[in-house]
């Protein structure tokens, strides 16, 4: 698939930086996603992945600050489907060390929160913060398109 | 809805509903109607809308996303549908607009459809806009500066 064809296949969302609009997010690029024909199993990864991404964004990037807003692009490549969840940056991320196995975190070795990047990267293909131009977080999440049977972009 | 309560003059304080705006852009590909559709339907349910409000909005932002593809942006793939949801305390007002490569023409906002006069359509189509209009609470169609079609639909939440 040609870039130009990529831009013209891509969406993009806006919503409000309040805790529970990630739902709609989850709603509306799991649409998206049924409509390239990533498989079933697949779909409920990306929802899970894409509403913690959203909400670390709500609560880490912009500070749970309803007045900014949390944009989320989609697009449409060749092999992958390529998600990112934008924030504006109040809180920059900085990576704290190598953090603690979701299993270390179960058997009490800390807290039972944070584990949101854990998970997002056991189900997704690709995940992790990329530099972007403007002020704000990038979280970028992408999932493999092989799989995918009778898709139309 | 929560509301804002915003200090107004000196010791007044007038409450005003919070909006919450949700903005989408799509495609103008057949097809991506579903995600406007699905989109809209995860904000009416969080708002409290009944089931069957809810597949009523479904139905009307699907005809009007379809509208938008099929006849406002003639199905060319370098244009977007740009759906606006504004989610009050009362209500939903939904906004599809295009681009405007071929203008609406504006009594076909209007006028009733003839059942006989569609059937002869080889489409059978010609039904969107009156049933957007039968299942919204209100509905206005215009055109933006920049020539593009628009619709703002209003659907009431009765609690």
């Amino acid at each position: 698939m040609s870039t130009s064809a990529s831009a013209q296949m891509s969406i993009e969302l806006s919503l409000p930086s309040e805790l529970g609009y990630e739902v709609i997010a989850r709603d509306a690029i799991a649409a998206f996603a049924r409509r390239l024909g990533l498989a079933p199993e697949r779909i409920e990864d990306l929802k899970t992945a894409l509403c913690e991404a959203c909400i670390n964004a709500i609560e880490h990037g912009n500070l749970l600050k309803p007045e900014l807003r949390v944009q989320v692009h989609c697009r449409v490549e060749a092999e992958r489907l390529v998600i990112e969840v934008l924030d504006q940056g109040v809180s920059p991320f900085a990576p704290r060390g190598e953090p603690l196995s979701i299993i270390e975190k179960v058997s009490g070795l800390g807290s039972l929160r944070g584990m949101g990047l854990l998970l997002i990267s056991q189900l997704c293909d690709e995940a992790g913060f990329v530099s972007r131009s403007g002020a704000g977080n990038c979280f970028r999440l992408a999932f493999q398109r092989q799989a995918i049977g009778g898709a139309h972009c | 809805m929560p509301f804002d309560v915003k200090a107004m003059g000196d010791e007044t304080a007038q409450r005003e509903p919070v909006e919450k705006v949700i903005e989408l852009r799509l495609p103008s590909r057949l097809g991506y109607e579903r995600v406007a559709m699905d989109t809209a339907s995860a904000l009416a349910r969080r708002m409290g809308f009944h089931t069957d409000r809810v597949e009523s909005l479904k139905t009307a932002i699907g005809e009007a996303v379809t509208n938008a593809i099929e006849h406002g942006n003639q199905h060319d793939a370098a244009t977007k549908v740009v759906v606006m949801l504004t989610a009050r305390e009362a209500e939903l007002i939904v906004q599809v607009a295009d681009q405007g490569r071929k203008p609406l023409d504006q009594e076909c906002t209007t006028r009733q459809p003839q059942i006989a006069e569609r059937l002869e359509r080889d489409d059978k189509g010609g039904w969107g806009i009156w049933l957007i209009r039968e299942l919204m609470d209100e509905v206005e169609f215009s055109t933006a500066p920049s020539g593009g079609n628009q619709v703002r639909m209003v659907i009431h939440l009765e609690r």
